[in-house]
């Protein structure tokens, strides 16, 4: 029985077309995945950039203007929109990671009933659906008196990410030694010192990478802004939907409007990309 | 006719060389250890006979067919990992199978050789398991399981004992031996563990630095050592190592350091000659330093103070000052007791004495 | 009460009192509303039982169009995101020339909101003046009314759905294929598995865990959709592409009806977290298997 003299053989037609015609099939598929998933951002760039009368045409024009930003850019609610969102999402941002780090170190440090119960209401409350809460919270932002403000908005904002990130904030302690605090408090530290001069140091990728993640998640939000917003604080991406159901036609307005959109976006990404793969890494 | 032949073999990594000019013949049914300290290229040249690495210049053949542009799964060999390298989530007995069945063996004859390697192993009872139920020394077994079930021509092991404790590691080369006894093949196994080497060893390689230091059988490589590396390398405790000034003394060599002078008679030791009025090093194995005073002109003397000993149970070890440096002993008298600064006197015979021109043995 | 537990319950006040003002007094009041007679315009607020709850399931609209909705897109979410993220992971996990800018490309949709996603996509699928209908003449095809069609609007909110979050199951599934040892792979290379059978039988079962994880992450996150579907169609053509979150808000913000959209919500809330307890024990599982 000379097993092995069977020769080995390879299945499939992929594997049977030359070197050659595997590089090439396999460039074939990069080429597609990057045309998927860049066409329509640049498509909305072009129509951006066209002229409210080519954007009839856009793919056959050739006329080229700026004067759909000049416009857009000229309407109060846009600006205002702009600048609201930039502060809800920074503010929400800041509030947020103070929050949740406290949260997850608990969960990544102790163990006992209390950690549990507290694990076990933030899974459930991660679950279920804004809409069963956002809806009532129409209500009692009402009743509390901050709605339609930054208030109203930045509080449903921290408890939905006290749900998303003290997970993940409690993988970064998890990953943290603790012995390094252990050592502190012998050394005459309190369990706050410990963990604002030892544990939070050590996390500062992981902060920096969350922070990142949180201040876009919060850029893109809409269904809070939606609910919770009226005319006094206007928000981006509900002004953006809205421009959709009333202004029709007018597509180089709305994909100006949503270009404005995305360049903040783009910005932190390319420049938060590096500290975000480098605070996961841990 | 299983035999290994490496000829001229290189290995280069961009601008690093990991391995340089290996020349090895290794005959049919051998068991080879490569043996030497982490990076100096032993894994590398191992996974190049496998064929998980491209050879960078030089031949090797297999069974007198050269290997070098062959799939690793076209070379007729088997290995086994440092961790095991097991498929996690199939029992064990897909494990075994998964080989033969991606060469399309029949059926029934996968089972008989399932089953043959679960006899030789004993892991009959272990079959339905997954890798991660069973423990360290289990999953070893179905790690050389898979190795007998295609019944390859060589056998490879890259470091398999050292993921295990050192008692379930020593039981394993018992065990090791006694597969080696039912089923002869070609072997060749990597470890950084002299122990090992020179106890599963029919020969030894000992390589550093991408270099092959000496090739010999583990007796040749205890007395014999080639230089100053393998002498280190080889036995444990290691060997102890004085440099010593040579000066010519009538019919005799005078070898002296500080706080310790001997004779050698020149007729006996001619190759010293040349370093007369140089620096060399001398080596002696801590067990064959001997307390006690000299008995003939065949042993040499030293004297020094006790500076730490260890108690062994059946043996102590003594480490002792001599000149600016120590030198340690083995083989005491456990109930010798031995306060640190006591003054002893050794001998040591002449015939157990190497000597070594900066690494190589004179 | 010692030293160490009252640490541990400072850790967690400020997120406590966010919690509960924030989530749990509006689960409870949007709870007490759906028992109650609440409409926006005419509060009265009197003891209703589960008349509401009833009323959402004999609504033929939530029976017939909006659960199979979400279920249905749910599962072809998952499915469509999850097979093209595996095959975009496989790629990028070889070394090849321009590996970093097809890696960009591929992470752009990550940080496109989603209401912008929708906005891109539904000028694309425009049925007069759309790239999609003018490339379908340029081939010969009549150009279709994308939007006022059940199936095909369902197609466009997928595939929005689809280009949007791909790119993070491709992200997580690359770490996880990069994660992976290589030494049963190579074993695998000596055991003469060709690349389809180490796929199969080697690298799909290493990534299981991975892949479960993603899986429920995402269908959890799928079922609360609520910002493609409303920007791209607002429920329509006729209320046939709502999902559960969208019925909930029409009642509540369209019918003005809080109380019957409080019981719409309560009800999806109870279907997804029982959902999410069954998931997170198959998880579970899962995990214990793949140590």
């Amino acid at each position: 029985m000379d097993i092995a003299a069977v020769p080995a053989r390879s299945a499939g037609f992929f594997f049977a077309l030359a070197p050659r015609g595997r590089a090439v099939f396999f460039a074939l598929a990069a080429i597609a995945a990057c045309l998927l998933f860049a066409f329509p951002v640049f498509w909305l760039i072009l129509t951006s950039l066209r002229p409210g009368t080519g954007v009839y045409y856009v793919h056959r024009g050739t006329e080229f203007t700026i004067d759909n930003f000049h416009e857009v850019l000229s309407q109060e609610i846009v600006l205002r929109a702009l600048f609201n969102s930039f502060m809800i999402s920074t503010l929400a941002t800041v509030l947020s990671l103070g929050v949740t780090a406290t949260s997850g170190y608990m969960l990544s440090r102790f163990k006992g009933p209390i950690p549990n119960a507290w694990f076990s209401l933030i899974y459930i409350f991660r679950c279920v659906p804004y809409v069963a809460w956002v809806l009532p919270l129409y209500f009692v932002t009402q009743q509390l008196n901050i709605f339609d403000s930054y208030w109203g908005l930045l509080l449903p904002h921290i408890a939905v990410h006290i749900c998303f990130f003290s997970w993940i904030m409690k993988g970064f302690f998890d990953g943290i030694d603790p012995s390094m605090e252990y050592a502190a408090m012998i050394d005459g530290c309190s369990r706050w010192g410990a963990f604002w001069r030892v544990a939070m140091p050590a996390a500062v990728p992981g902060l920096t990478a969350l922070a990142i993640l949180c201040w876009l998640y919060t850029w893109n939000e809409f269904l809070f802004a939606l609910i919770l917003t009226a005319h006094e604080t206007p928000i981006l991406t509900v002004v953006m939907a809205q421009f959709v159901h009333e202004l029709g036609m007018e597509w180089h307005l709305m994909s100006a409007t949503a270009v404005i959109a995305l360049v903040p976006a783009l910005i932190v990404t390319l420049f938060g990309q590096r500290y975000v793969i480098r605070g996961l890494r841990i | 006719m299983a035999d290994i032949v490496l000829s001229n073999v290189h290995k280069v990594y961009g601008h690093v060389v990991a391995v340089t000019d290996i020349n090895l013949a290794i005959k049919d049914r051998e068991f080879v250890v490569l043996v030497g300290p982490s990076g100096c290229g032993k894994s590398t040249t191992l996974r190049m006979i496998a064929g998980l690495e491209e050879i960078s210049a030089g031949t090797i053949a297999i069974g007198g067919r050269v290997v070098n542009h062959l799939q690793p799964k076209d070379r007729d060999i088997a290995m086994v990992f440092q961790n095991y390298a097991l498929y996690r989530h199939m029992s064990v007995r897909d494990n075994l199978a998964f080989g033969l069945r991606n060469r399309r063996v029949p059926a029934h004859e996968i089972a008989a050789a399932v089953s043959r390697a679960a006899r030789i192993l004993s892991i009959e009872p272990l079959l339905d398991r997954r890798p991660h139920q069973l423990s360290g020394g289990q999953q070893q077994r179905v790690a050389l399981g898979r190795c007998i079930v295609r019944n390859p021509k060589v056998f490879l092991f890259d470091e398999p004992l050292s993921n295990l404790d050192a008692q379930l590691r020593a039981q394993m080369r018992l065990e090791l031996k006694e597969l080696r006894l039912r089923v002869p093949t070609t072997s060749i196994f990597v470890t950084h563990d002299q122990t090992e080497a020179m106890t599963l060893g029919d020969r030894i390689v000992v390589m550093k630095d991408g270099v092959v230091q000496q090739v010999g059988t583990p007796l040749e490589l205890y007395r014999k050592p080639a230089n100053r590396f393998v002498a280190s390398f080889i036995g444990s405790p290691s060997m102890n190592f004085i440099t010593v000034r040579v000066s010519a003394d009538g019919e005799h060599f005078a070898l002296a350091c500080q706080g310790w002078r001997f004779r050698l008679p020149a007729r006996r030791f001619p190759h010293l000659g040349s370093h007369v009025g140089r620096s060399i090093c001398v080596g002696v194995r801590p067990q064959h330093v001997r307390l006690g005073a000299a008995l003939n002109d065949d042993q040499i003397a030293l004297n020094g103070a006790v500076t730490v000993t260890e108690q062994l149970g059946d043996e102590q070890l003594l480490a002792v000052r001599l000149g600016d440096g120590e030198i340690r002993i083995a083989g005491v008298d456990p109930d010798l007791s031995l306060p640190t600064g006591s003054q002893i006197e050794a001998a040591i015979a002449t015939d157990h004495l190497h000597f070594f021109d900066e690494l190589e043995q004179i | 009460m010692n030293e160490k537990t009252r640490f541990m319950l400072a850790l967690i006040t400020p997120a406590a009192l966010v919690l509960i003002l924030f989530q749990v007094v509006p689960i409870l009041t949007g709870a007490n509303a759906s028992f109650r007679d609440w409409t926006l315009h005419d509060p009265k607020r009197t003891w209703v039982g589960f008349a509401n709850y009833l009323h959402v399931l004999r609504d033929a609209e939530f029976r017939d169009i909006v659960l199979p909705n979400t279920f249905g897109f749910m599962i072809a979410t998952v499915a469509c995101s999850l097979l093209l993220g595996l095959a975009i992971a496989l790629m990028l996990n070889k070394r090849f020339p321009g590996r970093w800018l097809v890696q960009s490309f591929v992470l752009l949709p990550l940080m496109v909101a989603p209401v912008i996603a929708a906005i891109m996509i539904r000028w694309m699928f425009n049925d007069q003046f759309g790239v999609v209908n003018a490339a379908l003449e340029g081939l010969g095809v009549a150009p279709i009314s994308w939007l006022t069609q059940r199936w095909t609007t369902f197609a466009v909110i997928l595939l929005t759905d689809v280009w949007l979050w791909t790119p993070w199951f491709a992200l997580i599934l690359l770490a996880g294929l990069q994660s992976l040892p290589p030494e049963p792979f190579e074993a695998a290379r000596i055991d003469a598995a060709s690349a389809w059978r180490t796929f199969r039988y080697i690298t799909l079962p290493m990534l299981r865990p991975v892949m479960v994880v993603c899986i429920v992450i995402r269908a959890i996150d799928a079922f609360r959709t609520f910002d493609i579907v409303w920007t791209i169609s607002g429920g329509g053509p006729a209320r046939a592409t709502e999902l559960f979150s969208l019925y909930a808000y029409v009642e509540a913000f369209q019918f003005l009806n809080l109380a019957r959209g409080s019981a719409a919500a309560v009800i999806g809330a109870i279907i997804i977290i029982v959902f999410a307890l069954l998931l997170y024990r198959v998880l579970n599982r899962f995990v214990e298997v793949s140590r």
